[in-house]
């Protein structure tokens, strides 16, 4: 006979679990006074979201089910935008919940929480657990649902009666699900496909999280080489597509490229692989890609025609439709390569989509910033990101150098550039480095924060000093909520309503207080170019020590992340500077 | 006015997560009625909902786990020949028909 907690604890190991991250209280001590002699590494960081964002990270950079594990109450409730962030940017997320013992359950006991109500409408699965018996396939049904089809977030809800009790544990249950109901029973798809293409004059590609959460990036790098045709990314289609590839034209959206904007707002041919469109790829959906028809590849139908209508549905697992596609089109022989015919533009100016990558991945520099109050900013992460050894995870959190580290980056790693990029979570960044830099011990990784988004989990580099994890963690340092400011500059007359955090503690010396080693780098440091060689070696010793390490980067206040679409504007009406 | 079917396994929260497809998108219910249906159990709703948004809820249900058959008629025309076209969603064919199934 062995307690609830135990059955949990071995139904965690039966899934391949070895690692978790969580905070003890109340509801889920039996669970906590289980874990010595498993085989479960608990990670204790300093706050619920710590652990859930800690668990993201897991995720995210392995593609494995992430763990977080809470007590009741304000637990579970602290648990909360971590499972809406997994739920938007698809992560695979069981959070293991405590409750108050059964039969307190709807008397408003201390520290209850109708945690699977609270977290209903964020969840993919969820299960109140109501008998001793049914642990087990509770626990194979949650991990099934959360790394199956279109992956997402679990919340499993205890009581502590019942990881209290005794029972005898038959072993692992395994969890078969029924087929489907939007499996792909054909692949009848491509044809039509092919034939849009052929007639297509400007197709172009637009690459999204898709193809890296259904292991489709070697299928998908073959269909693009074969197509030649103008890629570009969404913020979590980074990476998919090498950077060095000659049709690659960078990020899309609010802050992408010119090219890639460009190229989207005149094709007449998009194919969709893995992305939800959601608005800040699109602009303005009523004017997102005018002229084009749309194919759009998808694992999750309910994604289909949200914000924009498409014309071509493909829904299924992109590692079978790609390669289904990419067939049939081998089979046809085409008369011309697709994006030859790119070219024709009324006005005559950029006579080639290749020009455009030339704009994307040359000038892009002075693009991204005429005043130039951004350049050290952006020089500064051309410097981190070039001097970054192969084996490299950037972690970005929310704001203007999450959009400018997006620009900027340039690894050809599918999970290689991680950030919260659908709930767009503040203090997302540190404890997700903690979770990717114990997932991968050997690489370097860097953690990109603002000023105020590191102050919304900075008890994390406890987490980080205790476990001695050697996380690279940078501030953009420029005194303001940064990306709010910008839109008070642009949209509401310079009226910057409380975003002013020009009284920012001294951030190298509450790491100093952690016990982290933390130093400051001044801007001008990046005036001049190339960096001065102190400088960058300078740079070369942070990515490289085996300590947890803090810079501090001052930016300029004002600084703005450029292009950018306003809202209500179509992608084509991009602005380039204040006006 | 729009009816739909939704047929599901009645486990813990199915229908809570079919009701939120809808109250997210602050829609009225003026019609929901839940019963046992066969071996899982169908309810059926009547919504106000622009064209756009039948597909777009159809979608949605499909993606809850225990959800097994989503249908939709225009309300005063539930005969079993006026139901919209079969779900669930699928890719598109060569004839287009798959395509408006799956964007009905």
């Amino acid at each position: 006979m062995i307690r609830g907690a135990e059955i949990v604890l071995r139904c965690l190991e039966a899934e391949g679990v070895d690692l978790v991250f969580g905070y003890p209280g109340g509801a889920i001590m039996p669970l906590y006074d289980a874990l010595d002699g498993s085989g479960v590494r608990h990670i204790l960081t300093r706050h619920e979201q710590g652990a859930v964002f800690a668990a993201e990270g897991y995720a995210r950079v392995t593609g494995r089910v992430g763990v977080a594990i809470a007590t009741s109450g304000p637990g579970a409730t602290n648990l909360v935008t971590g499972i809406a962030d997994a739920k938007m940017d698809s992560v695979p997320l069981v959070c293991i919940t405590g409750q108050v013992r059964s039969p307190l359950i709807g008397t408003d006991a201390f520290q209850e929480t109708e945690v699977f109500g609270v977290t209903l409408s964020l969840t993919k699965w969820s299960r109140l657990v109501r008998t001793l018996d049914e642990i087990p396939e509770v626990i194979a049904e949650g991990f099934h649902w959360a790394r199956s089809g279109r992956p997402g977030p679990v919340v499993i809800d205890i009581p502590t009666d019942l990881l209290k009790a005794k029972k005898e544990f038959a072993g692992r249950v395994k969890f078969a699900a029924g087929t489907s109901p939007t499996r792909n029973e054909e692949s009848a798809f491509a044809a039509p496909i092919v034939a849009l293409l052929q007639q297509a004059a400007r197709p172009v590609a637009l690459v999204g999280a898709g193809a890296k959460l259904g292991g489709a990036i070697p299928q998908l790098r073959q269909l693009l080489d074969d197509l030649n045709i103008p890629t570009f990314a969404t913020v979590h289609g980074l990476g998919a597509v090498p950077s060095e590839s000659p049709y690659y034209l960078g990020m899309v959206g609010m802050h992408g490229t010119r090219a890639a904007n460009m190229a989207l707002h005149e094709t007449d041919l998009l194919l969709v692989f893995g992305a939800r469109l959601d608005d800040r790829v699109t602009g303005e959906p009523t004017r997102f890609a005018p002229h084009a028809k749309i194919v759009h590849f998808e694992i999750d139908p309910a994604q289909l025609d949200r914000v924009r209508a498409c014309d071509v549905p493909v829904i299924g697992d992109l590692a079978e439709t790609i390669p289904a596609f990419h067939e049939a089109l081998r089979r046809i022989p085409r008369s011309r390569k697709s994006g030859e015919t790119w070219g024709t533009q009324p006005d005559g100016s950029l006579a080639d989509w290749s020009e455009w990558r030339a704009v994307a991945c040359g000038r892009e520099r002075a693009e991204l910033d005429p005043r130039g109050l951004a350049q050290p900013t952006i020089r500064f992460l051309d410097e981190l990101f070039g001097r970054l050894p192969q084996n490299s995870v950037v972690i970005a959190d929310v704001g203007q150098h999450q959009m400018w580290a997006a620009q900027r980056y340039r690894a050809n790693s599918p999970r290689g550039f991680i950030t919260s990029g659908g709930l767009g979570a503040m203090g997302f960044a540190l404890p997700a480095a903690v979770g990717v830099q114990l997932a991968k011990p050997d690489a370097c990784v860097l953690c990109v924060s603002g000023d105020g988004g590191f102050q919304m989990n900075i008890q994390e580099l406890a987490t980080v000093h205790r476990l001695g994890l050697p996380v690279k963690m940078v501030i953009i340092d420029n005194k303001y909520l940064g990306m709010v400011r910008q839109w008070q500059q642009l949209f509401y007359e310079r009226n910057y309503a409380e975003t002013d955090l020009s009284d920012n503690p001294d951030f190298v010396e509450i790491a100093k207080a952690y016990k982290i080693h933390a130093w400051r780098l001044n801007e001008d440091a990046m005036r001049e170019f190339p960096v001065a060689s102190e400088t960058g070696d300078l740079i070369d010793s942070f990515l490289r020590s085996q300590q947890p390490e803090l810079l501090v980067f001052d930016c300029h206040p004002e600084a703005n992340v450029y292009p950018m679409v306003p809202a209500g504007a179509a992608l084509s009406e991009m602005v380039f500077e204040e006006e | 006015m729009q009816a739909f079917h939704i047929h599901y396994r009645n486990t813990q929260g199915t229908l809570m997560r079919i009701l939120n497809a809808v109250s997210r998108r602050g829609l009225e219910m003026p019609s929901v009625h839940a019963e046992a249906a066969g071996q899982n159990h169908r309810v059926t709703l009547l919504l106000e909902v622009a064209p756009k948004q039948v597909g777009q809820l159809c979608r949605e249900w499909y993606a809850i786990v225990d959800v097994t058959e989503v249908r939709s008629a225009a309300h005063g025309h539930e005969q079993a020949d006026a139901w919209a076209a079969p779900h669930p969603p699928a890719s598109t064919n060569g004839s287009g028909q798959s395509a408006q199934a799956a964007l009905a």
